[in-house]
């Protein structure tokens, strides 16, 4: 029973962080059509550039601002300079060419930083809760992970539903064309949505690292699960992806728990095949169609 | 003079008109080439010979597939890495000591992965650009730790891979050898020759394949698949047998690439690989055997280089390990930006751009 | 006052526009009419932009929006409401409306989007309905208020009446017509469906070809038998 729940606690926090990468490769396929292969080593980068302001003594949360102003950076000039001339062009195209964004920025931060693991401090406690004898497998870092997650996601929605800056972004993303009719400087809306997943992208690498060793490879396994937790939800649904990523947190907490840690991915694509193939659109596909 | 050239013509039609004919010579031709360099050659550039084979291997199979076939796939290190398990087991249980063994355990790899791409290319067909890409590497990523699972397949330490000694081949062959290139058949030399044997074997398969029924109606399906069914081609099956034979060379270059390495690990089998292989079909160009070559040229050669380069500016060893798949994503960013087509495709374009230039000319 | 003069544009080798000279007054609607491939709809992309004009300009009240980017049009006063009508299905109908005010013309009132429906009660309504879930008319009411929400003195529209049963279509024009009147706005009417435009418009313009044949009074249009026949196909 301690087992099972720990298990479900840790595939919780997962989970939420999984929600929020996933998050982030569904705003930049709602505004650009492309899935973002190179999202997990952006979210690297953006995080080595907190550990070395980390290392340079600076507060956890200036560090943890510094990765997120980073990430839209990073996220705006990819956007604008890269992945501007394939938009809208063969969707091969983009997938081959954000695979090789994956693998300069692998590279470089391994040419930058060198391969070995390095420790990322947390600003709050990382060992088990207890409470009274017994230990909850949640500890506060993993706390304030779901807190924080929770909080992007809030964020989100308000933008979105209740901002006029959310509303130019979704028409932008629904119908272009359309939208640049009506005023809104399309391109510039964007390069808006990439800025704001790389951002929300970065938050989900902090969330990773704290209290963890970090390696120029520790966001990888994103690249697959981030993907599939999307897909799982259904990559034009938000919704879908928070639910998506807690599905496939669960899961591959309860796999590598109870079965083996080495099959989780093979567990990732057997679920991954079933949603595709049953339920292509994902859990959570939009009943409208795109365009009229 | 003009008599001279209708008797050639006569003569060399025949055989450059039929597909198959022109194939086998080609294939013969370069194989001839081949054995001539590769033994005049040390024996580091032997190694780089014999990967470059089995790097050509995997990239034609993958070029047929993503450039004939429109499926793009990111899984073919695991299809690889499942040739190569195969190869290293078989070789392991009968002693890998003489050339039918090894045979026997191509053969089997080839034949492992046949089954492995039928099993993946059914649900494959079904999937289309960012799905196949995201399912095929997940792909990559499950099946090597399927290695450190069981341990029969040695978990994370690999497999030794038996190989025969080069002094212990039947004689008819080093004769051969010795006669050709007037040099002993080594064991760097041997799976040098072997690789781009079997390298010929399958370009010639490949290249005929691409020509066949079979060939067009994966090029229907790419192009359109509406009207490729209504045409009444099964998309379903052309897709699947694309894939099949893709991880049928895959597998095989897997075997190669067992013996040469001598250790089977899931560690040989990253994600980088499979990423590696996408950047040689790019940058040869989508669809070419001969871009596959080319791509699988710069696969064997440009490593060392690159770290070469890496170390004269002052980077560590590790360091300078890294500058080649910074190369890789580079080579894979820049020739979607600028030429899509890669080399060979740009190179086609140019020169029927500057041919019909010329015929422009001429009726002008 | 709208001016076109001397606008051509191309797609690749094949001309869509040759010289198309036209102006539009203010408080008037005025039809551009012609068959099917005639130009009329590259007429319109040229004008906002979408497409390149390779010749010609485009005047809005003297000044020259030629080069104009796309989206700056709208605060320049100019609206247009493309074919097949252009809902954005995902968002609803206030959100629709919304989103057509946001860049309103410069130092124009905003306009209330009560007013929109109270010029189409059916759309307050249906206000917190997607607008996928609209018929045809409703749709054409909601791109029509949301291009009012801009606060336009030009109104483009691109034919309304395309797949709007009879009636519906009446009951469109009507409106138009009356707000061209009470909101002195200029409309640049492309219709296929010349019978209908022709019943609203104060002028013509036939388009055949990417070359205009014909730019007269609507009425002497009507009455004008071969060229119906020729041009308009009634």
């Amino acid at each position: 029973m301690q087992q099972f729940l720990d298990t479900t606690l840790g595939g919780l926090v997962l989970g939420a962080v999984y929600a929020a990468f996933a998050l982030a490769l569904c705003l930049i396929w709602r505004s650009t059509r492309i899935v973002n292969f190179a999202q997990a080593a952006m979210a690297m980068v953006t995080t080595y550039i907190a550990l070395s302001l980390l290392n340079a003594d600076v507060p956890y949360w200036l560090a943890f601002l510094a990765a997120l102003a980073a990430g839209f950076g990073l996220g705006a000039l990819i956007e604008r300079v890269i992945i501007r001339p394939v938009e809208g062009k063969a969707e091969l195209n983009a997938v081959i060419l954000t695979l090789g964004l994956f693998m300069v920025l692998n590279g470089l931060t391994a040419i930058t930083f060198g391969v070995q693991h390095r420790g990322f401090p947390a600003p709050v406690g990382t060992n088990a809760i207890e409470v009274g004898d017994t230990s909850i497998g949640i500890t506060p870092f993993g706390i304030l992970t779901i807190v924080v997650v929770a909080l992007v996601m809030a964020g989100l929605v308000v933008l979105f539903r209740f901002t006029d800056l959310g509303l130019r972004m979704r028409a932008a993303a629904f119908n272009g064309e359309v939208s640049r009719l009506l005023g809104v400087r399309v391109g510039r809306m964007l390069t808006l949505g990439w800025a704001l997943a790389a951002a929300v992208g970065a938050v989900a690498g902090m969330l990773i690292a704290g209290g963890d060793l970090v390696n120029p490879a520790f966001m990888d396994p994103f690249v697959i699960y981030g993907f599939i937790a999307a897909v799982l939800g259904g990559l034009d649904s938000p919704l879908g992806s928070v639910i998506g990523g807690l599905i496939l947190g669960l899961s591959l907490s309860y796999v590598t728990g109870y079965v083996g840690e080495h099959l989780a991915p093979l567990v990732a694509l057997g679920i991954l095949m079933v949603v595709l193939l049953v339920r292509p659109s994902g859990l959570f596909a939009a009943a409208a169609a795109r365009r009229v | 003079m003009e008599r001279l050239r209708s008797l050639l013509g006569r003569l060399v039609r025949p055989v450059t008109s039929v597909p198959l004919a022109r194939h086998l010579v080609v294939a013969l031709i370069a194989f001839v080439v081949a054995m001539a360099v590769i033994g005049a050659s040390s024996q580091y550039l032997q190694t780089r010979y014999a990967e470059m084979a089995y790097f050509a291997i995997a990239a034609g199979g993958l070029t047929l597939l993503t450039g004939l076939s429109g499926q793009l796939s990111l899984g073919h290190g695991a299809l690889m890495a499942v040739g190569a398990y195969a190869a290293t087991l078989v070789l392991d249980r009968t002693g890998g000591e003489t050339l039918a063994d090894v045979f026997l355990a191509l053969l089997t790899a080839i034949a492992v992965c046949a089954l492995v791409g039928v099993v993946v290319g059914v649900p494959a067909a079904r999937l289309h650009g960012p799905y196949i890409a995201g399912a095929t590497l997940t792909l990559a990523v499950a099946v090597p730790r399927l290695a450190n699972q069981w341990h029969v397949l040695g978990g994370e330490q690999g497999l030794q891979v038996p190989v025969p000694r080069a002094a212990e081949l039947p004689a008819w062959i080093q004769d051969l050898v010795w006669f050709f290139t007037a040099v002993e058949i080594d064991q760097y030399s041997f799976l040098a020759y072997l690789g781009w044997l079997l390298l010929a074997i399958t370009f010639v398969a490949l290249a005929n394949l691409s020509r066949s029924r079979v060939g067009r109606r994966w090029r229907a399906v790419r192009d359109d698949d509406v009207s490729a069914e209504l045409a009444g081609i099964h998309l379903g099956r052309a897709r699947v047998v694309a894939f099949t034979v893709s991880a049928m060379a895959a597998g095989l270059a897997g075997g190669l690439m067992a013996m040469n390495v001598r250790l089977t690990a899931p560690g040989a089998f990253t994600i980088t690989l499979s990423l590696t292989l996408l950047a040689a079909v790019v940058l040869g160009g989508l669809g070419s055997l001969t871009g596959a070559l080319l791509g699988a040229g710069v696969l064997a050669f440009l490593p060392q280089l690159a770290t070469d380069l890496g170390e004269s500016a002052g980077l560590s060893a590790t360091q300078a390990a890294e500058v080649t798949p910074v190369v890789y994503g580079l080579v894979l960013m820049l020739v979607i930006l600028l030429a899509p087509a890669g080399i060979v495709g740009s190179l086609r374009s140019f020169l029927a751009r500057s041919y019909l230039g010329q015929t422009k000319e001429k009726t002008t | 006052m709208f001016a076109v003069e001397e606008l051509s544009a191309a797609y690749g080798p094949v001309k869509a526009l040759d010289g198309v000279t036209f102006t539009a007054s203010r408080g008037q609607v005025t039809g551009v009419l012609g068959a099917n491939g005639a130009g009329k709809t590259t007429l319109l992309r040229t004008v906002s932009g979408l497409v390149r004009s390779t010749h010609g300009t485009v005047r809005l009240d003297g000044k020259d929006i030629t080069r104009t980017p796309t989206e700056k049009l709208t605060s320049y006063g100019l609206s247009h409401v493309p074919e097949g009508r252009g809902v954005i299905a995902e968002l609803t109908v206030v959100e629709n409306l919304r989103l057509g005010g946001l860049h309103r013309a410069t130092a124009s009132e905003p306009m209330p989007i009560e007013r929109i429906f109270e010029l189409f009660p059916r759309l307050g309504e249906r206000r917190d309905a997607t607008a996928h879930q609209l018929s045809g008319g409703e749709r054409q009411m909601l791109v029509i208020g949301r291009a009012l929400m801009a606060r336009p003195t030009v109104l483009l529209l691109d034919e309304p009446s395309l797949g709007l049963a009879p009636r519906v279509v009446a009951q469109i024009f009507d409106l138009l017509r009356g707000l061209v009147q009470s909101e002195e706005l200029t409309v640049v009417l492309v219709e296929q469906n010349a019978r209908s435009a022709l019943s609203i418009a104060d002028h013509g313009v036939v388009l055949n070809l990417g070359k205009v044949v014909a730019s007269a009074p609507a009425a002497e249009l009507a009455a004008d038998e071969q060229l119906r026949h020729a041009y308009l196909g009634f």
